[in-house]
């Protein structure tokens, strides 16, 4: 037994007894709970359990501070409507937020923050850490600490612009087919049935074998961009021309020019098989994000003000943008988190597999895979970019359900 | 009666007609290369003569119809044709990883279902308790990790530290049941983590969601004890909603298991898959979509099956 045990049951029982002082129940319950589970750990275990057990609840208590403060902060800077919502904000919410915030900064300024370049060998293979490498170096010698940094921008901004074509192109065709309906519909009912009964990882191992290797080249990746870009804009072609022989005329040209401004600057942003990952990731979950706004805009579409805009005259262009999108945008941002977390995930893996961002490009999923050795000696650093990876996932996941319970689309007693 | 059936040979239907479109699909988006398959195993170097034999010895001087047609016939007989890479059956490549993987998913279905059930029913009963924000913390947490992370550290505590399990799974035919059950634990214990908190999640869901109906409300005011509640009166409601997690959880192992697979380098269809993707075998990658997207369909038939079946008002029709 030494003073660092007692100090901690001490600090423990004192706590709950000024809990249950204070008619704190929940409070108590939780405090007296975890001395409880000490307990226990602490006779199984022994001391350097009770160390361990001790640093996480001292790192939990850090995180809920973090996240207060960082809810408070929000709430000064926000204006007053905002600061309102926020102040609803639970702290895993809070907590969320920040962990987004971190990251951003961290991808935005990776060149400067990181100690070494992104593909720099400046040590030898597995180096151990000192004062110039924090966390040591990797199979190559470089430094792992600045390939975290770096990947937060490529990992996240990858996964990030998969989601938005996959959020562009189902948005717009559920918006589309909801306020279309008849056999357009039902076509796009069909399709995305299709698609979305091959499981997402399997879809995208497929695709990835016939597109990646000596495809994965500028002219294909161009060619994929630019159909993609106009199957997007068709659907908002068709939504705008209505029956004038004249504006599809104008449309389809704007089209071209705007698809092929955008593959040329896709292509310069991310490299060709970057892009296909991308691609990939936009087809396979456009069907699922189609299926959400259908349902949301199906249940906008039959309120009466909708019928009084149609009997006014106005076009599916106007219906779509001015009417029914202003009353599905909760719904829909939340389901742009979740799918965040899908496509984050699935990018994450198909990394991992060595299939997804190509060296030298630093990626939180291929750095798992390279140091993987390092694991059997006892050594946590590879799984560092894991962490990092599931992280941002519950950090979005958290600000998501909160997003949900405001919007109320959960009931709960 | 007759409903019942009619619905299920209905839906029976309609997942024929899908996995038959999805074979489709595996099979021509192969068709997309440009060349064909003989220019890819060949490379460009290869000359008209050498193309030409391969094409006529592969078959692909027919129409790719014909060829389809020819392909899905050996798929029924689970043949499908020779791998490009080694030339060998694909069928002896990946029938004995198959049953690996399958042993796998049982395994980890084994241990995750009861548990999933008996833990949601426990955490709807306690709602709004500290223990139920923090399982709702845990199992999102669980859910948001990929399933590299959770092996890795599984391998990190249970194999590297305390030297409990081996961290790799490897298998050979005369092992006895409970070493295999031994071997295999750890890539087991990963898969139901994951499932294991999806599942927990949804059964909560669907139990609370019918904790609003009148009938639970007259239950209350009667003086039924809380548990009873909803073990007697919830629970046989919940079920339908329950199945169809279950189901949808099972089929979202089948994917998982690919990740799990590389991870304890265990030899089942998943890792097949991802070693022949980057070898580009496509015969085989074919066969590996094919059988997923099979499994995948038919646990998704199975919980719309299950939902029909279990539902009260199909089953006693007025």
């Amino acid at each position: 037994m030494s003073y660092f045990v007692f100090g901690f049951y001490a600090l423990l029982l004192t706590a709950s007894c000024l809990a249950a002082y204070f008619n704190k129940r929940t409070w108590f319950l939780t405090i007296f709970a975890f001395t409880l589970v000490s307990f226990v750990l602490g006779i199984v275990g022994g001391t350097s359990v009770l160390r361990n057990v001790a640093a996480l609840a001292g790192l939990l208590a850090l995180a809920a501070m973090v996240s207060y403060a960082f809810r408070e902060f929000l709430i000064a800077i926000a204006s007053n409507n905002m600061a309102k919502e926020l102040r609803t904000a639970p702290l895993t919410a809070a907590f969320g937020l920040f962990v987004i915030f971190t990251y951003a900064i961290a991808g935005i300024f990776a060149p400067w923050i990181a100690p070494h370049g992104e593909a720099e060998v400046i040590a030898t293979a597995f180096a151990p850490p000192d004062e110039t490498m924090l966390l040591g170096a990797d199979q190559l010698g470089r430094d792992i600490f600045s390939r975290i940094i770096y990947g937060t921008r490529n990992t996240v901004s990858l996964a990030l612009s998969g989601t938005l074509m996959a959020f562009i192109l189902g948005a717009l065709a559920g918006l589309l087919a909801a306020t279309t309906g008849g056999w357009f519909d039902q076509m796009l009912g069909r399709i995305s049935d299709v698609i979305m009964s091959i499981p997402a990882l399997i879809f995208a191992l497929l695709m990835l074998s016939i597109f990646g290797g000596a495809l994965a080249t500028d002219t294909t990746s161009f060619a994929l961009l630019f159909v993609f870009a106009m199957v997007t804009g068709l659907l908002v072609v068709v939504a705008r021309a209505e029956r004038s022989i004249m504006s599809w005329v104008i449309g389809l040209a704007v089209l071209v020019a705007a698809a092929a401004g955008f593959s040329i600057g896709m292509l310069v942003l991310f490299n060709p098989s970057e892009v296909i990952l991308i691609m990939v990731v936009g087809v396979i979950y456009a069907p699922r994000v189609f299926r959400l706004t259908r349902a949301v805009a199906g249940n906008v579409v039959v309120m009466d003000y909708i019928e009084a805009a149609k009997l006014r005259g106005e076009g599916k262009w106007y219906l779509i943008r001015r009417e029914i999108l202003p009353n599905s945008t909760a719904p829909l941002v939340a389901e742009f988190g979740l799918e965040f977390c899908f496509v984050f995930l699935l990018v994450a893996g198909l990394s991992f597999l060595g299939l997804g961002i190509q060296p030298p490009t630093a990626d939180w999923g291929s750095m798992v895979r390279e140091n993987a050795t390092l694991i059997s000696f006892g050594d946590i650093t590879p799984l560092i970019p894991a962490a990092a990876i599931a992280l941002l996932t519950v950090a979005v996941n958290f600000v998501v359900d909160w997003m949900l319970h405001r919007s109320s689309g959960l009931k709960e007693q | 009666m007759g409903d019942i059936l009619g619905l299920i040979a209905k839906r029976l239907g309609l997942g024929l007609i899908i996995l038959l479109v999805i074979s489709a699909i595996i099979f021509f988006m192969v068709e997309l290369l440009p060349g064909d398959i003989a220019q890819a195993v060949l490379g460009q170097g290869a000359t008209e003569e050498n193309l030409a034999a391969l094409r006529k010895e592969m078959g692909l001087d027919q129409p790719a119809i014909i060829r389809y047609l020819d392909w899905l016939g050996g798929a029924v007989t689970f043949d499908f044709g020779n791998s490009i890479v080694t030339g060998s059956r694909v069928s002896a490549i990946i029938g004995e990883r198959f049953r690996n993987t399958l042993f796998l998913a049982t395994y980890a279905a084994a241990i995750a279902v009861p548990l999933a059930i008996v833990l949601g029913v426990v955490v709807a009963l306690l709602r709004n308790t500290v223990f139920d924000r923090v399982a709702n913390v845990l199992t999102l947490t669980s859910i948001s990790s990929p399933e590299f992370f959770l092996g890795y550290i599984l391998i990190l505590y249970f194999s590297v530290n305390w030297g409990m399990f081996p961290a790799i799974a490897s298998l050979s035919q005369d092992m006895s049941f409970g070493e295999l059950l031994y071997r295999t634990f750890l890539p087991a214990l990963t898969l139901v983590l994951v499932v294991t908190a999806h599942m927990m999640r949804m059964t909560r869901a669907a139990i609370i969601n019918l904790l609003a109906s009148p009938y639970i409300e007259m239950a209350r005011l009667k003086g039924t004890p809380p548990w009873k509640v909803i073990v007697r009166h919830a629970l046989p409601n919940a079920w339908a909603p329950i199945i169809n997690v279950v189901a949808l959880n099972l089929a979202y192992l089948i994917t998982g298991v690919v990740l799990v697979e590389v991870v304890f380098v265990y030899p089942g269809i998943g890792q097949a898959l991802v070693d022949n993707v980057s070898k580009r075998d496509f015969p085989v990658v074919q066969a590996c979509c094919l059988i997923f997207a099979a499994t995948f369909i038919l646990l998704n038939l199975a919980a719309d099956v299950g939902a029909i079946l279990t539902n009260p008002r199909l089953r006693h029709p007025k």
